[in-house]
């Protein structure tokens, strides 16, 4: 009985690394490693971007399976240090299995930065970057302004739980159109810096990073499937911003 | 280019805080990024190529993510995820887009192979420093 609650521990931890943004690697990692504390004869774990399976089995219990599917993730970079952290307490045995749990279930309910600062960060992201590719004080401003309507846009669509390739896709549509009508209208503005810094929030680093770590860890198939993840939002970004500025240099007439 | 360097310290201070990565981390964040966004100005200006300022960039940034995340115990992503993101070749990606609208090949070609280079040249130094033996433990 004592295993099952064990087991149930390991893969909730995993589940809460792995749809915050973890690599695969460390998922499995820290599962291995929580369920290494009984001393079972056997341990397996194996997770994906998409899923975790683990199963235990000792001559005191019947083998049991979890199996545990992730459907939608975010990026909580914040969840992912502190279970790694809790994990690592309770495998130098400084924190009872129950005391764990509890600070487990704490962790999950522990709310992201409050929605206004978000809205802010996505506007100064975009500001800052633009600044940093070379963009003047009203390349600056333009972004700021893109940054809060892309940020204000986003929640509203993850909202309706709509597929991040279509927010990524609206989203770049949305900075084209903006970016397009800010340089027409305030002179001594650069349309490729505004876009350049507008465009980077929405840009998987998150996705390339793990898919990287993931491939040299061993975990090909997590690898390529964040690998294709990461081509297909570029692909959407890209085609967000292509359709617009396609469109508007139809309607102006050649390039800017 | 040191205006652009305080840039990207705040930029990467933002991007962390999208990231949601708890307060206690974030200027940390931020000082990778500017460190990174100055060696890759440096480089570009020392030796005119963006691909090389990007690799040492690039190795610079997942070594220090390597050294803070041991000193200061949270997972290396934390600090890499938010340091490298001033290297993803979004510049590149949208230089390419924008001269394949203006069917403009021959700068599709060469934006493209460079946003693939620099791609390739990040990845290879992550692995790197990622497989070096430093600190026993795994984090």
């Amino acid at each position: 009985m004592q295993h099952k609650t064990l087991l149930k521990f390991a893969i909730q931890a995993g589940e809460i690394m792995l749809k915050s943004g973890a690599e695969t690697y460390r998922v499995e990692d820290t599962i291995e490693r929580i369920l290494s504390v009984h001393h079972l004869d056997v341990i397996e774990a194996f997770v994906t971007p998409t899923g975790i399976f683990a199963t235990i089995d000792d001559e005191s219990m019947e083998m049991t399976t979890l199996v545990k599917r992730i459907r939608h993730r975010s990026i909580r970079l914040d969840k992912v240090a502190l279970v790694n952290d809790l994990s690592r307490r309770f495998t130098e045995g400084k924190i009872s299995l129950e005391n764990a749990m509890a600070e487990l279930n704490a962790i999950d309910q522990r709310l992201p930065y409050p929605y206004y600062i978000m809205v802010g960060s996505t506007g100064l992201v975009s500001a800052f970057f633009t600044a940093v590719f070379g963009g003047n004080v009203r390349d600056c401003i333009v972004s700021l302004a893109i940054g809060i309507f892309l940020a204000i846009m986003q929640y509203f669509f993850r909202k309706a739980k709509t597929s991040r390739f279509l927010i990524d896709l609206i989203g770049g549509c949305l900075i084209g159109s903006i970016a397009l009508l800010f340089t027409r209208l305030i002179p001594f503005t650069n349309l490729d810096q505004i876009i350049i810094g507008s465009i980077m929030p929405l840009v998987p680093g998150v996705a390339i990073t793990n898919a990287i770590r993931d491939t040299i860890e061993g975990d090909l198939l997590s690898g390529v499937s964040r690998a294709v993840e990461a081509f297909f939002v570029a692909i959407s970004i890209a085609t967000g911003v292509g359709i617009v500025l396609k469109i508007g240099f139809a309607l102006t007439g050649g390039i800017l | 280019m040191i205006l652009q360097t305080i840039s990207a310290f705040f930029a990467t201070f933002f991007f962390a805080v999208l990231f949601n990565i708890s307060k206690k981390q974030l200027l940390f964040c931020g000082g990778i990024g500017a460190f990174g966004w100055f060696i890759y100005l440096l480089f570009v200006k020392l030796t005119g190529s963006v691909v090389l300022a990007n690799f040492i960039s690039a190795l610079g940034i997942s070594l220090i993510s390597r050294i803070f995340s041991i000193i200061r115990k949270v997972p290396v992503t934390v600090f890499l995820i938010s340091g490298i993101i001033t290297l993803v070749p979004g510049a590149g990606m949208y230089r390419t887009m924008y001269a394949m609208l203006s069917q403009n090949f021959e700068e599709t070609a060469f934006y493209g192979a460079q946003t693939l280079q620099v791609a390739g040249v990040i990845a290879i130094t992550i692995i790197f420093t990622s497989s070096l033996p430093i600190g026993t433990k795994k984090r």
